[in-house]
């Protein structure tokens, strides 16, 4: 189940992009480097929002970039990555700050990184996510959250 | 049983994470159906009451023939617009 929820690996945070087409490659590459994808699958994924537009973003400030697995993928896996400064989407005004690309087989057993995404946008957390420095104080937010969620 | 769609680009993200938050409010509103997401090549022939997209697909939807009453959404997890906009179409096909 590795790659499945966030690590040192598959994080990096304050990431500079000119660009919504950097940005997609540098998270896509995450998933090619961890062995999740080919890199044909990122492309994949910038031609498939050339062509459909910006469907993923999901939420105010997030996009997960993703496309169909037969594009090059080769196991579930997800990276996030947040900007130094957002990148815009044609099509959507929505400043992207925080970007979870991920990779899926087929079109069910992603379903615990989708969760975490949800999760994260029902929480409430994607500007605190945006602004830790750390990957230690990536976990306080998610964290943190948690605990209240417990109370 | 009232069958929903939700329909993106790859039918695997988006929809998939849209479905869960219509999941949840459906549960709110004490309807009970049957979820299944897709992509938006898949639509035309499609078996479903309801379609939910997000509105960047509104376009692409006018290629198809869609029979069932379809909800276009700026953000497809936010549980706040997928209930002011379900909410009628329900009412309207009668399963609230």
């Amino acid at each position: 189940m590795d790659g499945l929820v966030l690590n040192q690996n598959n994080v990096k945070l304050k990431v500079s992009a000119s660009d919504w087409e950097e940005a997609i490659r540098i998270g896509g590459m995450m998933l090619v480097e961890q062995g999740f994808a080919r890199t044909s699958y990122v492309d994949g994924i910038i031609r498939a929002i050339k062509e459909l537009g910006p469907y993923i973003i999901i939420a105010d400030g997030l996009a997960m970039p993703h496309t169909r697995p037969e594009e090059g993928a080769l196991g579930i896996g997800c990276s996030l990555i947040t900007l130094k400064e957002p990148v815009f989407f044609e099509g959507d005004s929505s400043p992207i700050k925080v970007m979870i690309c991920f990779s899926a087989v087929d079109s069910e057993s992603h379903m615990d990184i989708l969760k975490m995404i949800v999760e994260f946008v029902e929480r409430g957390l994607i500007d605190d996510i945006a602004e830790a420095d750390t990957y230690d104080e990536l976990l306080e937010v998610i964290k943190e959250d948690e605990k209240e969620r417990r109370n | 049983m009232l069958q929903i769609l939700t329909v993106c680009g790859a039918g695997l993200g988006s929809s998939f994470a849209c479905q869960m938050s219509v999941d949840a409010v459906l549960k709110e509103l004490g309807v009970k159906a049957k979820l299944d997401h897709t992509d938006i090549s898949s639509v035309s022939g499609a078996k479903a009451d309801i379609i939910i997209s997000g509105k960047n697909f509104e376009k692409q939807f006018e290629r198809y023939t869609i029979e069932c009453p379809t909800v276009f959404l700026n953000r497809l997890v936010d549980k706040k617009e997928i209930k002011e906009k379900l909410t009628p179409v329900l009412k309207e096909i009668g399963a609230l």
